[in-house]
């Protein structure tokens, strides 16, 4: 049996926690509000400019992001949902018009975060692109914190998730709201603040994701852009039904991307590289074909 | 032309049994009512008839061929028609183009073709002619033009009818065909359905509750209670039976 | 540079942008406003027009010119097209025949890509059909980039200077040929949704399931809407290319996925007078901002591209909050009928 290295599996394993992590975010919005959240590419984004902006203009530890993007991106889901979403949802507008208007705000939100970018640039004289700040990362068992703090954080975050969502009332009131809004609505659920809170959530796990990023890759304003695929893939493989699905969707197309990758490139050579970005094309479309309903889901197809 | 016969057909929904085993004739050339309480399967009926649903078990044979489980597509093909409980518009289009949608085998339809106007003209203008002519039948001649959404109840199930009309079928499923119909036009409407039965040696099967208006014009009641037909035959006996009177009062 | 020069130069480029703009929309509302097929990856059509015009033009030129030489016609590009471009500046009607030709490759490119597209276009629900076209759409600028045989990698490519023939005044001519192809296309696509084929689109947009029982192949329909939408964006790709003369595996979402969605939404989607309307505003719109935003220099302590984002991304959300129908009062589309020697009035 052929062996597979030890560092892509610890490179599967980061990458992986990371898209689970955003695909978490993504499943969650989907369930609640029925759209498929394209400024998601953005939100990851500005989670990766919070822990940049502390660490340049407060030199904290760039794991001190975590927190504050979590908080930072929540808001600006919230913001997201009244501004926006909350008053085409009350218009009882189609899909398509939502979905145009999660573009436009990842259009939006990506000005404003390259604003920033420029911003930080010209007044602390610090480079805002290419951004990266593995070199401050501790190590523990000789690899990078990185992996320990990304497989962490997802594990601390679907435990969070599954007890709110099982154990408290406002959890239960939430999922009410996703199975059933109008019978929610009946019986005295508020589903707008529902709906609100769970993009609340949603954008504080992609604000925590996207925390992380810097400590593993490189950042430019595109990352999210870049990611946007394979954030969605993972959310379609994970499967629709189960908010945890999302966990299985990352683990499986971190695997297929990270250690399919190396596997080919030692075989046919290291240009492989650069075709990388077809893989999450290359597994959504296999999903699609051959398990619709994802790893544990809803259909996807127009007839059931 | 235009015999059905429907054979032990069974359609379970999770726990909710919706056809128990249905087994029902429709003669040709008649006009047959299906009548029943509310969920006894009526609609479902129709649904696995014109290839909407795939029945769990049993057959449906139209002329002796065994249609089930074909699609709703080739059923249309076959020569049958049906209409929908709740009417449904192609909202955006006028009331003439919801009419001319239905035609069949329309030469204007493929893209290529299209491009050639003068492969299709001629078609088109039958098409558009034929179409004016059911729609003046049923007095909605003003209407032509205006988006259907803008089509009040009553009008849009005329449009329904009319565009089953447009299908030159042998047999028509009408789902509630004059509910939320002024009792005048409802009348005119069972009229004309016995006219082209007369004419044409169309067979009807139709889903109605209001038997105050339809029973005068039919041949047939079939009764379904709990997915199964419980009583079929000339429409004297069957209102009276026993069974049918018991679910109508039970239910 | 006086002012109605700078004029001049402005509006040249505005109508070009016009034109390959045009063009794109039609496409798209083919598709969405028309079929209603959410199609969020046109620029997976775009660009391979574009790309594929790209990479094989300046090769079929050297056969079609029968220029013989050993030089690689994408790696050694400037030095080939050292040769080419004489000889069409010499003889406009051969450079006005390849023009022609890379169209036909740009449309059938385009229509390729709308076929592989419309594999999960034709199974999937709307939402998650955006989300895979739109992943689709990004895929040939990371293939473009990495075989470097098909536009040279990320320096690109130049083509065959096809306007070469019209001396100094290329980019005039340039404008005035896009414009003409956009009409033309415009034209057909206004025929093409007026027919019964367009008459079943719109059938199969409004209620699917009604189609479905009037007989109606859905798959067959939503294909072929996308394919001739995508043909016409792969036309426009390849237009946009032998404009500029020179491409980059470098096509933006905010340019040819978030524009042309903005530009059908304006126009209300569905009418292709509205479209014309909507490409026409937005256009005008973007260039003016980008022209003026230097304007702006050293007000604002930021990179003032970014305003295009900002404007634009708010413009088009409160368009979706206060007037989804469009800026245009749309008429729709309708057949009309004519009863003996009356036609009857427009619906």
């Amino acid at each position: 049996m052929y062996l597979v290295p030890f560092s892509t599996i610890i490179g599967w394993l980061t990458y992986s926690a990371f898209l689970s992590l955003m695909a978490l975010g993504i499943t969650l919005l989907y369930r609640t509000t029925k759209v498929a959240n394209f400024a998601h590419a953005s939100f990851v984004t500005i989670g990766a400019y919070v822990t940049y902006t502390l660490t340049v203009i407060f030199a904290a530890n760039p794991y001190a992001g975590v927190p504050v993007a979590f908080v930072v991106v929540g808001i600006v889901g919230l913001a997201v949902f009244y501004s926006v979403l909350e008053p085409l949802r009350r218009r009882n507008s189609p899909t398509v018009m939502l979905m145009i208007a999660t573009l436009s705000l990842d259009v939006l939100l990506l000005g404003i975060i390259n604003i920033h970018a420029d911003y930080l640039t010209n007044t602390y004289s610090v480079p805002s692109r290419n951004i990266l700040l593995s070199g401050s990362d501790f190590t523990f068992l000789a690899q990078p914190g990185i992996l320990f703090i990304a497989l962490g954080t997802l594990a601390v975050c679907t435990v969070a998730i599954y007890v709110l969502l099982n154990f408290t009332t406002l959890g239960i009131a939430l999922r009410a709201s996703m199975e059933n809004p109008q019978l929610a609505e009946a019986i005295g659920i508020n589903v707008s603040m529902m709906l609100a809170i769970s993009w609340f959530i949603g954008g504080g796990l992609a604000g925590i994701a996207g925390a992380l990023i810097p400590l593993w890759t490189e950042v430019n304003p595109s990352i999210g852009t870049i990611l946007l695929a394979s954030m969605f893939c993972a959310s379609i493989v994970g499967g629709l039904e189960q908010i945890y699905g999302a966990i299985l969707g990352g683990l499986l197309l971190g695997l297929v991307d990270v250690v399919g990758t190396a596997e080919l490139a030692s075989f046919l050579g290291p240009w492989v590289a650069f075709y990388e970005p077809v893989i999450p094309l290359v597994v959504l479309s296999a999903t699609l074909i051959l398990a619709p309903k994802g790893l544990a889901g809803i259909g996807l197809r127009r007839r059931r | 032309m235009g015999n059905l016969q429907v054979k032990g057909v069974k359609k379970a929904f999770g726990n909710l049994r919706a056809l128990d085993g249905t087994t029902l004739n429709v003669d040709e050339k008649t006009v047959t009512i299906l009548i029943g309480p509310n969920g006894s399967g009526k609609t479902t009926l129709l649904n696995v008839i014109t290839g909407f649903l795939k029945p769990d078990e049993g057959k449906v044979l139209f002329d002796q061929s065994d249609i089930t489980g074909r699609s709703p597509q080739e059923i249309y093909e076959i020569g049958i028609a049906r209409t929908f409980q709740i009417p449904a518009m192609f909202s955006k289009l006028t009331t003439l183009e919801n009419l001319l949608v239905a035609a069949k085998n329309h030469p204007g339809e493929s893209l290529t073709k299209s491009l050639v106007k003068r492969l299709w003209a001629k078609y088109e203008k039958d098409t558009i002619e034929k179409a004016s002519k059911i729609l003046d039948l049923l007095g909605m001649s003003e209407q032509l033009d205006k988006p259907a959404s803008l089509l009040s109840g009553g009008q849009m199930k005329l449009v329904e009818i009319g565009r089953a009309l447009m299908s030159d079928a042998n047999l028509y499923l009408l789902d509630e065909p004059v509910s939320g119909v002024n009792p005048t036009l409802a009348h005119e409407i069972f009229g004309r359905i016995l006219n082209l039965r007369e004419q044409y040696g169309i067979t009807f099967l139709i889903i109605e509750h209001r038997l105050d208006i339809a029973l005068k014009y039919v041949d047939y009641v079939n009764a379904m209670v709990s997915g199964k037909l419980i009583a079929a035959g000339h429409p004297k006996d069957v209102i009276n039976d026993p069974r049918v009177i018991e679910a109508y009062l039970g239910a | 540079m006086d002012i109605s020069t700078q004029i001049i130069l402005f509006s040249v480029d505005l109508f070009a942008l016009f034109a390959v703009y045009l063009v794109i929309d039609i496409g798209l509302n083919i598709q969405q406003g028309v079929t209603g097929i959410p199609n969020f990856g046109i620029l997976f059509a775009v660009a391979g027009g574009a790309y594929i015009t790209a990479g094989l033009s300046t090769r079929l030129a050297i056969i079609i010119l029968g220029i013989q030489t050993n030089l690689n016609p994408i790696s050694d590009n400037v030095s080939v097209l050292q040769l080419v471009n004489p000889i069409l500046h010499a003889q406009p009607i051969l450079a006005v025949s390849l023009f022609v030709l890379f169209l036909v490759i740009g449309g059938a490119a385009g229509a390729i890509m709308g076929l592989i597209a419309s594999a999960p276009a034709v199974r999937l629900r709307e939402d998650y059909l955006a989300i895979t076209l739109l992943a689709f759409g990004e895929i040939l600028n990371v293939i473009g980039a990495g075989y470097t045989p098909l536009v040279g990698g990320p320096p690109g490519v130049d083509l065959p200077d096809v306007l070469a023939w019209a001396g100094q005044y290329r980019f005039y001519a340039g404008s005035l040929v896009l414009l003409i192809v956009a009409i033309a296309i415009y034209v057909l696509a206004g025929h093409i949704i007026k027919t019964p084929f367009g008459r079943t689109l719109r059938a199969i947009r409004d209620n699917e399931i009604v189609a479905r029982a009037l007989g109606k192949n859905i798959t067959r329909y939503r294909t072929s809407s996308i394919m001739i939408g995508s043909l016409f964006c792969g036309i426009a790709g390849s237009l946009w290319a032998l404009y500029s003369g020179a491409i980059t595996p470098t096509l933006a979402r905010f340019d040819w996925t978030f524009l042309p969605w903005l530009m059908i939404l304006i126009g209300g989607m569905g009418s292709n007078r509205g479209t014309l309307v909507g490409t026409a505003i937005v256009v005008t719109l973007n260039k003016l901002i980008t022209y003026f935003k230097y304007a702006f220099v050293g007000i604002v302590p930021f990179n003032i591209i970014w305003l295009n984002y900002l404007l634009l991304g708010v413009m088009t959300i409160l368009i979706l909050i206060y007037r989804p129908e469009g800026i245009v009062r749309e008429t729709l589309p309708t057949t009309k009928r004519t009863t003996g020697n009356n036609v009857s009035k427009p619906g």
